[in-house]
């Protein structure tokens, strides 16, 4: 009981700073202005589609990154300062443990980036409806939030270790390379790995739903693709869905505009003629272009090739995506939060600010160094600096919920859940863990 | 006698950025403090007298030596930090905080209960007599009234143990007055106080023992009582005499004493004559120690 009442005074102190203080009104006043201005000032392509684009991935990412960057800078400032003017030498001399202190300023941070991210999702919510009353906006831009089904293929890891043992067995594995290393570059290569279909070919895959799928319910099946030399205009196909009932009907979708890289058609369910509900679906595509003439196309199996089912509602994609920001946002909290209790103000700022931009960049350097790069001793604590940052990056921003959201695509459970379990506890735990040490072992009245 | 506070060779060396040694703020002291007691601490600047609170409050480690409190425990322990009020020599307070506001976050610091907090804050405020802007932002108070509320910051937890660097630098004469009174009878009610002056006269006035410091050593160390005593001096102070009288007592003393004999006419202080001037029901920012302490018992 006594430890809720301290971490809670030192919550409400934490939140009458961030009150009192002009700054978070003139952070305020930048993200309103950013939320009703970028829309009006960015030029879109002048489609519905462009301006639900803006709003979305520009006004909230850009809201969404001011929020990260004014987090991360609080929670540098809430120990640095207080030890830089010495005001913590009378909270440090009162019977308050480190980790009250530290969560106690972590939750203020939370409630404050909860209200944030409220009011920044909801004024762009509050827009989005708004247009959707204008002529040209409702036909064109629909609000949707369906699951994505991803057919049944092996893993990435599976399919490169497959790889792995088939080189072995043809004696072709690269030379001077560590199993690890051949198997990574295998696992990325499988990821991006392009499947080609020639005119008269024809390729199937089959899809296991989540969840059963009514008779009276649509889905979606989407491809996107490539052709080579990018010439659209020999492709046609011929779509055949079944679903996987023995001897079922099979529904037939013929597609000749390739003009753009996606095709996207609806299906009821009622066309498979089922009894019961759908669990199920198998998709064959053939390549119908005259062989002469006609270019392949190339598809990427694992990002592709999909089925859409009705996932909830619009607002409930929104709010998932907001979790996950939020969770984004806990995790930059704590991280700032330890920064500060090891360094002074500045410090505390500036390598904060640097290990973001370089979690920015990690995931690109990690990309494209190359196996050569990887042996030269002196890039080495480079790449590895990078690949640490980038692996705890990795995990969270795993997901990145306002492509979903823009797309239409449903944020999963899991994911919500993984994102939030990850950026909320776990490394928030081990954050906290470390700035307590830290701050126990410091001197807290030397002043330097 | 319990010792409270135990202190033993304890030194302190400051070193810069690089553990180079800078200076030795504190040498070899040795201390102890009984309960109950108003112990002084005295020494000119940069002797080392905050240094040797910081260290006894956990702010700072000590390089050497150890330091024990109520018996055993050491001065990390929120044990101890449970059973001390302490004031730093600047009061560093929260600006955006009003009085209550700041006391009320300290009170909660202690984890008292909502209610005791309240009432506990509303006596402190009463007592150091900032009960008129009680709702007011600290960070344009002046010094003296920002040494008013540090002061009743330290009193949140009714501490066992009371810690004062330098408690009456920035107040007015009351103010020290009132100051010493409330030492001085929080001592009485048991309390052990632990305070660090320049001014000598404080010091003089309210503290039993006291230890002076120079540059980082203590070179006197006992009760005020014995340290100042003159040994062979004694001062007669008799008011409304004749001029007649007097020569006539001061050749029977020298007759006496076979040794001229000095004489002077007393002054009032100048703290006494502040005192009389001005008086205190007067000024609506005084304290009111008397009233705080009647209700504590
Ligand atoms: N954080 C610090 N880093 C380096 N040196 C310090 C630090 N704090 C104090 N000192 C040095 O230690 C010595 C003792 O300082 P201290 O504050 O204890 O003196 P003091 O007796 O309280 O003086 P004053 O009467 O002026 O308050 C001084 O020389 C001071 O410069
Ligand atoms: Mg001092």
């Amino acid at each position: 009981m006594k430890t809720i009442r301290k971490i809670f005074g030192i919550f409400l102190l934490a939140l009458r700073a961030s009150l009192r203080t002009k700054t978070v009104f003139a952070l305020l006043l930048l993200m309103v202005t950013s939320v009703f201005l970028l829309p009006a000032v960015v030029k879109g392509d002048g489609t519905p589609q462009g301006d639900c684009h803006i709003l979305v991935l520009y006004t909230l990412g850009f809201s969404f990154a001011l929020l990260c960057l004014s987090t991360l800078w609080a929670a540098c400032a809430l120990f640095a300062a207080e030890i830089d003017n010495q005001l913590i030498q009378l909270s440090a001399v009162k019977p308050v443990c480190a980790f009250e202190f530290w969560l106690g300023r972590w939750f203020a941070l939370l409630l404050l980036n909860a209200i944030a991210l409220f009011a920044v999702y909801s004024a762009v919510y509050l827009q989005l409806r708004w247009k959707q009353r204008q002529p040209g906006w409702r036909e064109s831009v629909q609000l949707v939030n369906r699951s994505v089904v991803h057919p049944l293929l092996p893993t990435p890891q599976e399919e490169a270790q497959e790889a792995y043992e088939l080189l072995a067995k043809q004696k072709e594995l690269p030379q001077g390379l560590s199993k690890a290393q051949i198997l990574r570059v295998l696992t990325t290569k499988a990821q991006e790995r392009y499947t080609i279909v020639n005119p008269g070919e024809s390729i199937s895959w089959r899809f296991q739903l989540p969840r059963p799928i009514a008779t009276n319910e649509l889905i979606t099946i989407r491809l996107r693709f490539d052709t080579e030399y990018s010439t659209r205009t020999q492709v046609t196909g011929v779509c055949r869905i079944a679903s996987d009932v023995l001897d079922a009907p099979m529904v037939e979708v013929p597609l000749d505009d390739f003009s753009l890289q996606e095709i996207e058609f609806d299906l009821s369910c009622q066309a498979f003629h089922l009894k019961h509900d759908l669990s199920g679906i198998n998709l064959f595509f053939t390549h119908t272009g005259n062989p002469a003439k006609a270019s392949a196309l190339m598809l990427r199996f694992r990002k592709d090739v999909v089925v859409l089912t009705q996932g909830g509602s619009f607002e409930a994609n929104l709010l998932r995506s907001a979790l996950v920001h939020w969770s984004v946002l806990a995790l930059l909290a704590a991280f700032g939060l330890t920064l500060s209790a090891c360094f002074s103000l500045p410090v505390a700022v500036f390598s904060s600010t640097i290990l973001l931009l370089l979690v920015m960049i990690g995931t690109s350097v990690t990309e494209v160094v190359s196996v050569e790069e990887e042996k030269e001793w002196l890039k080495k604590p480079g790449i590895l600096v990078s690949r640490g940052v980038s692996a705890i990056a990795h995990h969270a921003l795993r997901i990145d919920p306002l492509e979903s959201v823009i797309n239409g695509e449903r944020i999963e459970d899991q994911a919500v859940g993984e994102a939030l379990a990850w950026n909320v506890l776990l490394s928030p735990a081990c954050f906290a863990f470390l700035g307590i040490l830290i701050l126990r072992r410091r001197e807290l009245a030397s002043g330097d | 006698m319990n010792h409270l506070i135990q202190i033993k060779n304890l030194g302190k060396t400051f070193k810069d950025f690089w553990y180079r040694p800078v200076i030795e703020a504190v040498k070899d002291l040795n201390l102890t403090i009984q309960q109950g007691e108003v112990f002084g601490l005295l020494g000119p600047n940069g002797s080392g007298k905050s240094t040797t609170l910081k260290m006894l409050l956990g702010l700072l480690r000590p390089t050497r030596g150890t330091i024990e409190l109520f018996e055993g425990l050491r001065p990390e322990d929120v044990a101890v930090k449970a059973r001390l009020g302490y004031l730093p020599e600047v009061s560093h307070l929260h600006e955006f905080l009003t009085p209550r506001e700041t006391l009320m976050y300290y009170a909660a610091l202690f984890g008292l209960p909502q209610v005791d907090a309240k009432r506990r804050t509303k006596e402190l405020l009463q007592m150091v007599g900032l009960e008129s802007v009680a709702d007011r932002a600290v960070g344009r108070f002046s010094k003296g009234m920002a040494r008013r509320v540090g002061l009743a910051q330290a009193l949140i937890n009714a501490p066992e143990l009371l810690i004062l660097d330098e408690p009456t630098s920035g107040l007015d004469p009351i103010g020290c007055r009132e100051v010493k009174d409330l030492v001085r009878l929080l001592a009485k009610s048991g309390v052990t106080v632990l305070m660090t002056s320049h001014l000598l006269a404080d010091v003089e006035d309210v503290c039993d023992r006291v230890a002076i410091m120079n540059k980082g050593e203590r070179c006197a160390y006992g009760s005020t009582r014995d340290l100042l005593r003159n040994p062979d001096m004694v001062r007669f102070s008799v008011s409304g005499l004749t001029a007649e009288v007097a020569a006539e007592i001061r050749l029977q003393l020298e007759q006496r004493a076979a040794r001229p004999v000095q004489q002077d006419f007393p002054e009032m202080s100048l703290e006494a004559y502040f005192l009389k001037v001005v008086s205190p029901d007067a000024n609506n920012t005084a304290f009111k120690v008397a009233p705080f302490l009647e209700k504590k018992q």
